[in-house]
């Protein structure tokens, strides 16, 4: 999979997101040897909250001023105080501003009162800019001013000031009011010109009256916000998803009602992507060979988007409003390379030349970020909404998402390589995206595929000798996004990784397998299953004790999700519908016959099915389970119907047939 | 490991224009230098109709030609590289960054094209991208990045570009040789400046991996290498750092006339930097006769000094303060050890050199060592630049007996050195001034990790207990310092995770406590609480893990059953696990672990034994190595260890249900 920055993130905070760089910050003019400002003695008198006094450092205040001016181009005042409470607290109290070629720092100051009460200012060689030019495939102007502030040890308090010139072209801005750090007190404003009005939305946070300050001028505050911490929630969905933040809109999407918000996102959208998908001869030229001679509907559809997967290249090296808006569908077919955003571009461009009409989805590929009582542009990919014939009922076009006109558009995304169309990878599945279609446009419900569309089939039968050895093969047959995942690791490995894969993955079950085989089938088209066929040795396989010879009928795969027994709050994540089964046949060593057997399993759930059953047959030993995943998410309250699923599993893949020597009969008569 | 090395004197005298060398251009591996841009060479039939190479098996591409010519005199450097693209993976070699120090090179000249199977020739017409990595006042390094156009299987990328740096540098090159992919073909060339290292100055060159010829041809004016038929750069794990793996040619100017020399003088100069810094001073005299008492002995004195350096603040784990800072808490620059002990603070090397001199101000024979960490790079006396050379310890001497010290560690018990400082080398001073040493192999009786469980198994197959971890030697250092770092809540999540690695699916792990954080000459001991279903029922049969400590453990060495690269294992050590299952009433046991002992003599062992008594049964396992580094020669061996070791850590207990079971 890859991912790209189809819109900016606009994060405040910079604390909290340093590691993404996406704390709107900036590079400053500095160092005149101020004193602590008021407020920043002022904030420093808070005292540290209970809640708050294992963390690492907590947030003491921090207030954020929107100045709007009457083009709606934002400038960006942030002040707060940090206390670092433990040493490892230090990294939280790292200041810092990101910008680009359309911003510009005003300034950034910083100032620390020690632990021992002494106040020092950062000077300027306190200060660096940080660009990320090392990923191979996503390459950014953007940077970041990050300070260094000193004497930042527990028990000082950082305070810091930034203002900084928003680009012209955001018209929005996230406030993320939960942190990875406790937070006292927040707050929020926005200062608009007369005639320019706002609009708000929440997520995971009740709504809070804002209280007008003067006309135009709104201020919104939080207090005593806990963190939030994952690091030990199993099955979660992603970090962002489930924290809180407010979105406030001062540009088009300044209106009421979140469907209305959501159409002027996508009219907004609809003005940078303007003529980029205008078709040159040498596009017209390419789709119509591609479509030539389809027979149908799906044919047509999927040419077009198989030779955008196949043949352009995923490289962009982003600049200012280029994180915004895609390049020009003529540049990104001569060039053959570009990001999601250039995909769909080109994508859009070939399918118009052939008589389908597709639009822009900018989405999330983290599943809950993108929130539809939330409008916005929050979100870090880009993929295509393709308008399918209200009389086509093709049953391969499986990913479709209903409009609010009625309209169905098969959901495509061309960044991932080996997903085919008609199908959708796991991570868009049960998401949100905006569909920017002019008037048209709304926020879109990502379909949740049916079991049948992703899973794997596994097979093998092995011999097994007294001295424990297993010999064998197992035959893997993987459909779907589950099926794309190993096309993709085939894509981008060499022979050697291959072999080192699969090694690893078998060897998870099988301690010290030799791969006696290696066998990838990877039909061109896509949407055939891909197999690997493996052959292993397994020594010590089945172990000795006493008369018996334990040995387990599950020779490989793990169907179980990690969980725990711990409360449960937040929503549970399972990844991905499927269907996974598996069937082994064991033959006994000579001599031996099957002694006991696990009994078998049966679960059925309102999210899926698990079945399970050892018989014996001859001198086989067979061993076949089923595993269907219907849902992609569970609200917290079922989380104990989810812990017995995941338990009776796991407790199924450890069970073990119990084999016994037979007694040797003695030859002759009485 | 040895290297082979060359000379180059001097051949023109003008006036010298200084011996620095310098990290000027931060370069992507590929880099080198060149003196005329190459020109682009027309495919070959083979060349483009090529879909595979039987010289590389399975390669995601291969270089079928690189050039780098370096021309000193003139301050540039030319590349050139044709790649052919064999798998889709291959592809991503489109796309060519140089990072490089802004201001003092250029990269221009950059030409490319991308060559189809078919011949089509499409070519580079994007401007390359110019983006800061790093700026901070009086520094910027940048990166100059571009993407070869319609990039496909099957394409020939080709590309070359000139690096133009400032004329007040004299940039020796290191050639690369071994790349990430084959080479079919490479040409290297450096024209020295002779003139500009000065009178005196003189060109080495060390090489790399020992025994290999490498054969660098000189003439008057230039040296010139043609190799042929190169691979890829091993990728195996644990490895040893490439530096001793990777073939490579480094160049350095100097004014010694041989490596001998070169090493003697750097010795001399060093020591006497050393006498200065670590000069027991009349303050630290002071300093030490408070620490001890008069009727210590060495050892003893030399113990306190230790415990008092090690509790200094030590500015990697905290920050180094800024000039600020030090201005307003009048803390001086650091000159020497006594400043050190003034500030209460210093970095690593700073801590060691002021141990030093307290050392010696307690009338003790200390001396410093300046080694190369292996974690980074195994030191080379063939190789001509101590840039090699960045930690410092202590070397005591006491009654005859030579002690490692690692204090600028914090965290390392008195006689214990940090992994990466083991089995290292570098200068080392001593009563006659200094030479180049080695220092000693960690054993693995410094690096005992032991392992209790105390299990009370349920007949549904649900078990409650503890587990007791004392954790010693080089991993007690690492979680230390991640203590220190990152705080005590790292440390937990850490352990936790760790413990989870090992023990068998489904069980819940809860950290009761810690002892012994601070305590560096003791293990750090962490309890647990453990619960969740570890049984699995089969009829009347009950199986449970035989060793519960290496249910899911990954053993290394195991799957690959060949390698041709030496192995570093970083330090040696001895496992110890005890478990003890309460078993249920109704059961009686048909099978324990066991094992005859798995032996690779002199190397590695392992033990498995059981017992049972009642409804008690007690499983014990030892395993132990003792080699760091090793030889790729040993690898038949050592791959049959660990196949041992694997198959016997997958022993199961088996309990046969004789009445039926009390309860539910």
């Amino acid at each position: 999979m890859r991912n790209c920055t189809p819109l900016r993130i606009i994060a405040p905070t910079a604390f909290v997101f340093m590691s993404v760089m996406a704390h709107a910050a900036h590079g400053g003019i500095f160092n005149h040897d101020l004193p602590v400002p008021d407020w920043g003695l002022e904030a420093a008198k808070t005292h540290t909250p209970d809640y708050a006094r294992d963390s690492p450092a907590v947030l003491l205040s921090d207030e954020y001023v929107e100045t709007i001016d009457s083009e709606g181009r934002a400038v960006e005042r942030e002040r707060y105080a940090i206390r670092i409470l433990q040493p490892e607290g230090r990294r939280q109290a790292e200041c810092a501003v990101s910008y680009d070629v359309d911003e510009k720092i005003n300034y950034f100051r910083e100032w620390t009162i020690g632990a021992d009460e002494k106040q020092y200012q950062a000077k300027d060689t306190d200060f660096v800019d940080k660009g990320d030019p090392n990923d191979s495939v996503m390459l950014m102007a953007e940077k970041t001013r990050i300070v260094h502030p000193p004497a930042a040890d527990p028990g000082a308090i950082v305070i810091c000031e930034t203002e900084e010139l928003l680009p012209p072209y955001e018209q929005e801005q996230q406030w993320n009011f939960q942190l990875t750090i406790p937070a006292v007190y927040q707050a929020f404003e926005v200062d608009l010109p007369a005639g320019r009005n706002y609009s708000t939305a929440w997520h995971r946070h009740e709504p809070i009256p804002p209280v007008q300050v003067s006309p135009g001028h709104w201020r919104w505050e939080v207090k005593d916000m806990k963190a939030l911490d994952l690091r030990d929630v199993k099955a979660t969905l992603e970090w962002r998803a489930l924290a809180a933040r407010m979105s406030v809109q001062w540009g088009m999407a300044a209106v009421d009602g979140a469907d209305n918000q959501w159409r002027q996102l996508g009219l907004e959208y609809a003005t940078l992507e303007a003529h980029r998908t205008d078709a040159t001869p040498e596009i017209t030229a390419e789709a119509q060979s591609l479509a030539a001679g389809a027979p149908d509907f799906y044919t047509k559809l999927k040419r077009v988007t198989e030779y955008i997967q196949k043949n352009v290249q995923y490289f962009v090296v982003e600049r200012g409003i280029g994180g915004w808006q895609p390049h020009y569908a003529s540049d990104i077919f001569r060039n053959r390379y570009g990001d999601c955003k250039d995909k769909t571009t080109l994508l859009i461009s070939m399918l118009q030349v052939v008589g389908i009409h597709a639009d822009y989805l900018p989405v999330d590929d983290r599943r809950g970020v993108v929130d539809p009582d939330a409008p916005s542009f929050y979100g870090n990919h880009m993929i295509t909404a393709i308008e399918v014939p209200a009389d086509m009922n093709d049953p391969r076009l499986m990913a479709i998402a209903k409009g609010k006109d009625g309209k169905r558009y098969l959901i495509f995304d061309p960044t991932n390589e080996r997903v085919p169309v008609g199908n959708l990878p796991n991570y868009e599945q049960g998401s949100y995206g905006l569909l920017s279609a002019g008037d048209a446009s709304q926020v879109l419900a990502l379909p949740v595929l049916p079991p049948d569309a992703n899973g794997m089939e596994e097979s093998g039968t092995f011999a097994l000798n007294a001295d424990g050895t297993l010999t064998g093969k197992v035959d893997m047959t993987s459909v779907g996004p589950e099926g794309a995942d190993f096309r993709l690791n085939l894509k981008y490995s060499d022979e050697k990784e291959r072999h080192a894969g699969v090694e690893r993955m078998v060897a998870h079950d099988l301690p010290g397998v030799t791969l006696d085989g290696l066998e990838f089938v990877q039909p061109p088209d896509l949407e055939k299953p891909l197999e690997i066929h493996v052959k292993v040795t397994v020594p010590q396989y089945a172990h000795t004790a006493g008369p018996l010879l334990l040995v387990r009928p599950r020779v490989i795969g793990e169907d179980a999700i990690a969980f725990d027994d711990k409360p449960r709050t937040l929503p549970i994540d399972l990844d991905a519908t499927g269907h996974w089964h598996d069937s082994f046949d064991i033959t006994l060593p000579a001599g031996y016959v099957v002694d006991d057997l696990p009994d078998p399993i049966s679960i059925e759930t309102d999210f899926g099915s698990y079945r399970s059953a050892v018989t014996a047959k001859g001198n086989v030993l067979h061993f076949d389970r089923e595993l269907v995943v219907k849902v992609v998410q569970l609200p917290a309250d079922k989380a104990a119907e989810f812990r017995k699923f995941e338990g009776t599993i796991v407790f199924d893949e450890k069970s073990a047939a119990v084999l016994k020597k037979q007694p040797t009969v003695a030859a002759g008569g009485s | 490991m040895t290297d082979s090395v060359g000379t180059f004197p001097a051949v023109q005298l003008r006036p010298r224009r200084g011996l620095q060398l310098c990290a000027l251009l931060l370069l992507a591996s590929w880099f080198a230098p060149g003196v005329a841009l190459a020109q682009f060479q027309n495919p070959t039939p083979d060349e483009l109709k090529m879909t595979s190479d039987p010289q590389a098996p399975g390669a995601a591409a291969v270089y079928l030609y690189r050039e780098e010519k370096t021309d000193d005199p003139h301050s540039f450097v030319t590349i050139y590289e044709r790649v052919k693209v064999l798998t889709e993976k291959g592809k991503s070699l489109a796309t060519v960054s140089i990072p490089y120090e802004k201001g003092m090179a250029k990269i221009s000249r950059i030409e490319g094209r991308t060559i189809h199977a078919d011949g089509t020739v499409i070519p580079l017409t994007a401007k390359p991208d110019d983006l800061v990595s790093v700026k901070e006042k009086g520094f910027q390094e940048d990166t100059i990045v571009f993407t070869l156009p319609s990039v496909e299987v099957g394409s020939i990328l080709e590309y070359r570009l000139t690096i133009r740096y400032d004329d007040n540098w004299l940039i020796p090159p290191t050639w690369d040789i071994q790349q990430a992919y084959y080479v079919h073909k490479a040409h290297y060339e450096f024209d020295p400046d002779m003139v500009g290292a000065g009178e005196k100055g003189r060109l080495m060159w060390g090489t790399t991996p020992a025994g290999l010829n490498i054969p660098v041809v000189t003439s008057p004016n230039k040296l010139t290498l043609d190799v042929a038929d190169i691979p890829a750069t091993p990728d195996d794990d644990s490895m040893p750092p490439l530096n001793t793996i990777r073939e490579r040619v480094e160049f350095y100017y100097t004014s010694e006339i041989n490596g001998a020399e070169y090493w003697k003088n750097q010795c001399i100069f060093w020591s006497k930097g050393m006498e200065g810094f670590a000069n027991p001073s009349a303050g630290l005299k002071s300093a030490a006769a408070g620490m001890i008492a008069p009727g210590d002995t060495d050892e003893q004195k030399a113990r306190k000094i230790y415990d008092v350096v090690t509790k200094l603040e030590n500015t990697m784990f905290t920050r180094e303060k800024s000039k600020q800072e030090q201005k307003k808490e009048k803390l001086k620059e650091i000159r020497k050890a006594e400043d050190v002990w003034k500030d209460q603070s210093g970095t690593p090397n700073q801590i060691a050199l002021l141990y030093v001199a307290l050392a010696r101000a307690a009338g003790l024979k200390a001396w410093p060592m300046w080694l190369a960490p292996r974690d980074e790079r195994i030191f080379s006396p063939l190789h001509f630049s101590i840039d090699q050379l960045s930690d410092f310890i202590v070397v005591l001497e006491i009654d005859g007996k030579t002690i490692y010290l690692d204090p600028g560690q914090k965290v390392c018990g008195f006689g214990q050195l940090a992994w990466q400082h083991t089995l290292t080398g570098g200068m080392q001073m001593n009563e006659g001034g200094a030479k180049l040493a080695v220092t000693p192999a960690d054993t693995y009786k410094n690096n005992l990790t032991v392992r209790a469980a105390e299990l009370t198994v349920d007949p549904q197959g649900g078990v409650t207990g503890t587990v007791h971890i004392e954790i010693g030697g080089a991993e007690a250092v690492e979680l230390r310092q991640v203590a220190i770092e990152d705080g005590p809540d790292e440390l937990k999540k850490k352990t936790i995770e760790a413990v989870l690695d090992d023990v068998p699916d489904g069980m819940q792990i809860d950290l009761d406590h810690f002892d012994h954080v601070d305590d560096y000459e003791s293990r750090l001991v962490a309890e647990f609480k453990v619960s969740g279903s570890l049984g699995a029922p089969a009829g009347k049969y009950f199986i449970l893990p035989g060793l519960f400590f290496e249910t899911r453990a990954k053993h290394p060495f195991v799957a690959q059953a060949k390698r041709t690269t030496p192995i570093d294992v970083h330090f040696p050590r001895l496992d110890k696990d005890m478990v003890t299952y309460h078993l249920p009433d109704g059961y009686t046991v048909e099978g324990t672990p066991k094992t005859d002992d798995v032996n690779w003599p002199g190397s590695a062992m392992l033990k498995i034994d059981s017992g049972m008594q009642n409804n008690v049964l007690n499983v014990t396992r030892l395993f132990a190595r003792n080699y760091t580094l090793l030889n790729a020669d040993t690898y038949p061996a050592l791959h049959d260890f660990y196949l041992k070791l694997a198959q016997a850590d997958q022993q199961q207990i088996v309990l046969t249900r004789t009445a039926a079971p009390k309860g539910n």
